[in-house]
């Protein structure tokens, strides 16, 4: 993103929160907290004090959606420049403690028993971020055709592996009563699926890593 | 992966070329000429023809398939 569009996007941010702000600002002053404490939408009639509270949040969903489709657009363009591209991108092997994050998911237990969501358990799938350790190494290897043919077979026996655990985990914990419980299940379900694309993540870094560098023959000579 | 033999670490000597050289030439990394000359690795038609025009020698005579 040039940095005339990104500072545009700074300031459009700014001023979304500060006029979500004002406008809470102006519903608790003047207008009762109504927009701004819980209410029942279903008996909700429209009111001109209710406008400020409204279009803040008009914005601010729009600035949301926007930052949503740039986000998409940019990922896509990465996606494209990374196909066409000679060499493995460049990273560093130290972002892979970013899969420490996936201990986050533990938290899933936590609010289960405060407000009975599972959300976090969701965090598992940071786990696979471990692999960026094995991607930093790959960094800027230039991709001949034997590694781009080791990246599809890394892939492939890393989506098999997945996808064998979330079928064999939806066969078993589908029935629902194997713990004893609908909810236990349910929390198991959401775990193994996270913890599935974490290993899928993973393992299809490990397994290019692995491909590419072992077996490696005692051939070589100049 | 079929079986065959290669010859391309003769032709390569022959021409006076490292493996390094050959890779840059055939545009591939050094361990894919490595792994080529132990025949450990099947190329593609276009690397196996990028590589005789490299060597200057026909393509069934550095890699012979039984």
């Amino acid at each position: 993103m040039k940095s005339r569009k990104a500072r545009l996007m700074v300031c459009f941010g700014v001023f979304c929160a500060l006029l979500l702000a004002g406008a809470s600002w102006y519903s608790l002053a003047c207008n009762g907290g109504r927009l701004v404490y819980p209410m029942d939408f279903s008996t909700y009639t429209f009111r001109p004090q209710d406008l400020p509270m409204l279009i803040a949040c008009g914005l601010v969903i729009l600035y949301v959606l926007s930052l949503a489709v740039l986000l998409v657009r940019r990922v896509l363009a990465n996606r494209r420049r990374q196909a066409d591209a000679s060499t493995a991108r460049a990273i560093n092997p130290k972002f892979g403690f970013l899969g420490f994050l996936g201990f986050l998911g533990f938290l899933g237990f936590w609010t289960y028993h405060i407000d009975r969501t599972v959300f976090p358990c969701i965090f598992f799938m940071f786990f696979g971020f471990f692999g960026f350790f094995y991607e930093g190494k790959l960094s800027n290897t230039l991709m001949d055709e034997r590694y781009r043919e080791n990246q599809r077979k890394a892939q492939s026996a890393a989506n098999r592996t997945a996808l064998s655990i979330i079928f064999l985990a939806t066969l078993i914990l589908g029935q629902g009563r194997l713990i004893g419980s609908l909810d236990y299940a349910f929390i198991a379900y959401v775990s193994v699926v996270s913890l599935a694309f974490a290993l899928e993540l993973f393992l299809s870094e490990f397994l290019l890593y692995r491909y590419d560098h072992d077996e490696t023959p005692a051939g070589y000579e100049d | 992966m079929p079986e065959f033999t290669c010859r391309l670490k003769q032709y390569r000597l022959l021409k006076g070329l490292t493996q390094e050289q050959l890779a840059a030439r055939v545009g591939v990394r050094r361990e894919t000429i490595m792994r080529l000359e132990k025949a450990q690795y099947n190329p593609s038609l276009k690397l196996a023809i990028d590589i005789s025009r490299a060597v200057d020698a026909p393509i069934e005579e550095i890699f012979l398939f039984d």
